[in-house]
């Protein structure tokens, strides 16, 4: 069972429990922001095959997602949460999470939507210049993908040195690269939980990047991430009905 | 040692007269994002005084996050190489913490003991430590767990202590002293002042003695595997950390024109032990933190004498799953 923990500093740690006199450890209050779901990738979790979840509305978009991304396969999980009128609910069944989701399905936050639109106000040379300025204090900590649940790959793109495509050393121009590269490969996948955005260490609001391109695949194609566990997601699905003219 | 005061209005000139005596002065900064970071500041109105710790510790003075060894040119047979040592600026570290400034004793050990490292020596050589007693703390501080404690003069030049309206100040060195000489007339002689009442009240949570002594047989703990289940393996916490030396050498350009770099890496990294043929030694996060909490309480012990924790709590503010050093090191040598 993955859940909460209090800790001494702070916010609660993640704690793992593995037989009935451990459960009392567990918590669930408001201060449980980080996203579990990312543990579902570690071997030792994958080992176990049968699995408890404490989960907030992004953990549980991110099971959603990754049960799309057909990531989840082997495991046998049980995802537990708790409503605003504060009941406990357990779902071990895809379609009822789906539903709750798709009845609770969050907004962008205030902060973010702010912040976004901060962004998109700017010219083009003046985003360059924000991103450019951030990044410059980015020192490759790789921290804002090891929180990513939907940074799964066994071996990261920047961990290929023959041929090496991005560099070891953090500069700006490595770092811009390395930031873009992720945004990619996240857009339409990134379930906006925001935890990259908010573990940076420098403070880099990496997570615009991301929640910025779900807008523009929302607005091109319709497709929400995290909203069903049967949709896969935009970019690499197609149906005979898509109204872009390219692929026919 | 010798002892100063220093009127609290007065810093700033001191500051100043530091910049304008031409060395680059590194400070803490209050950054945009709401965190505090060291950068080189150009007057004292820059320089954020209200912070408990910077978010990223002075260690990058002395120990770039990426450092040029040599660049090179071939030109037909000859192949040109240039080194950077003789560029290495006079640089003035102002408002770092005690618990940092005793992490230069322990880079100092490490990076020159045996085989001395040129790059870290030069810039040691030209960089003066200036640090500030800490009037505050938060639940992550544990200095005084460590053996230190908030007003300790262990590994930098100049101590300066807030005392109200007077600035106590500490100088151990002889850099401490030519800092001093830069505008002499703003301190005054000092008689040797207890300094208790001025700093953070820190509650030891473990005994240094016990810890070392258990640590000892803790390889095989279970608690490892349950402490480090978290551990998402980022490289935040040895970043951040003002004692992790770990780095990795990458060469960048072509084969006629290039440089050799030495940037930070962290054992916390799945990568970082990978062998080329695919072989693993630490191949899982169990071990990759055990190794690192070992090496702070165990080896680095064995090899050079010394903690290489200082308890300046940086691991733990910046850990994505929050977890806490001196939390899993109770709990392995229970």
């Amino acid at each position: 069972m993955i859940g909460f923990k209090n800790a001494i500093y702070k916010l609660p740690v993640p704690c793992f429990v593995e037989n009935a006199a451990q459960i009392e450890q567990l918590i669930f209050t408001p201060a449980c922001q980080g996203n579990l779901a990312v543990y579902l990738h570690k071997p030792e979790v994958k080992a176990a095959k049968k699995v408890g979840i404490v989960a907030n509305i992004a953990t549980l978009r991110s099971v959603l997602q990754l049960v799309s991304e057909n990531q989840l396969g082997d495991i046998e999980k049980t995802v537990l949460t708790v409503n605003a009128q504060n009941e406990l609910l357990v779902f071990d069944n895809m379609d009822a999470l789906e539903q709750y989701v798709q009845a609770n399905f969050p907004v962008i936050s205030d902060e973010d939507k702010k912040l976004l639109d901060q962004v998109n106000a700017m010219t083009r040379a003046e985003r360059w210049q924000f991103w450019t300025e951030q990044f410059s204090a980015c020192v490759k900590c790789y921290a804002c993908r090891a929180v990513c649940p939907m940074c799964y790959c066994s071996t990261c793109t920047v961990e290929s040195n023959q041929p090496q495509w991005i560099k070891v050393s953090s500069e700006t121009t490595g770092n811009l690269e390395w930031h873009t590269m992720r945004a990619m490969h996240l857009a339409g996948r990134c379930i906006n939980c925001g935890e990259c955005g908010r573990i940076c260490p420098v403070g880099i609001p990496v997570h615009l990047l991301t929640a910025k391109m779900n807008q523009n695949i929302e607005a091109e194609f319709g497709a929400k991430t995290g909203f069903s566990f049967k949709s896969g997601y935009a970019l690499n699905t197609f149906k005979p009905g898509d109204k872009e003219q390219f692929i026919k | 040692m010798n002892t100063y005061n220093i009127k609290s209005s007065q810093l700033a000139s001191f500051f100043d007269q530091l910049i304008q005596s031409g060395k680059v002065v590194i400070a803490p900064v209050l950054k945009k994002s709401g965190k505090v970071f060291f950068e080189a500041v150009k007057s004292y109105d820059q320089v954020a005084t209200d912070y408990i710790q910077t978010g990223f510790s002075a260690k990058s003075v002395v120990f770039p996050k990426v450092e040029e060894l040599f660049s090179f040119v071939r030109n037909d047979e000859d192949i040109e190489i240039t080194t950077h040592l003789e560029n290495i600026p006079e640089t003035v570290v102002w408002g770092l913490r005690p618990c940092d400034s005793s992490a230069f004793n322990y880079l100092t050990e490490f990076f020159l003991r045996e085989n001395p490292d040129a790059y870290f020596a030069a810039r040691k050589k030209k960089t003066t430590l200036i640090a500030i007693s800490c009037a505050k703390a938060d639940e992550a501080c544990f200095c005084t767990s460590v053996e230190l404690n908030p007003g300790s003069t262990v590994g930098s030049d100049m101590l300066l202590t807030m005392m109200g309206q007077d600035v106590y100040v500490e100088v151990t060195t002889e850099k401490g002293k030519a800092a001093i000489e830069t505008a002499a007339s703003l301190f005054t002689a000092s008689e040797e002042k207890s300094k208790d009442e001025f700093l953070a009240k820190i509650t030891a949570v473990f005994s240094m003695d016990e810890v070392k002594e258990r640590i000892k047989t803790a390889y095989d703990n279970a608690e490892w595997k349950h402490e480090s289940m978290g551990c998402f393996g980022c490289g935040a916490c040895a970043f951040s950390c003002p004692t992790c030396t770990c780095f990795d050498i990458q060469d960048e350009g072509t084969q006629n024109k290039g440089k050799r770099l030495r940037c930070w890496d962290a054992c916390g990294f799945g990568q970082f032990t990978k062998h080329a043929s695919g072989h693993n030694p630490r191949h899982n996060q169990t071990e990759r933190r055990r190794q690192r909490l070992m090496h702070k309480f165990k080896y680095s012990v064995e090899n050079l004498g010394i903690v290489s924790c200082v308890g300046c709590g940086r691991c733990i503010r910046v850990c994505p799953a929050h977890l806490n050093i001196f939390e899993n090191i109770l709990s392995v040598t229970k």
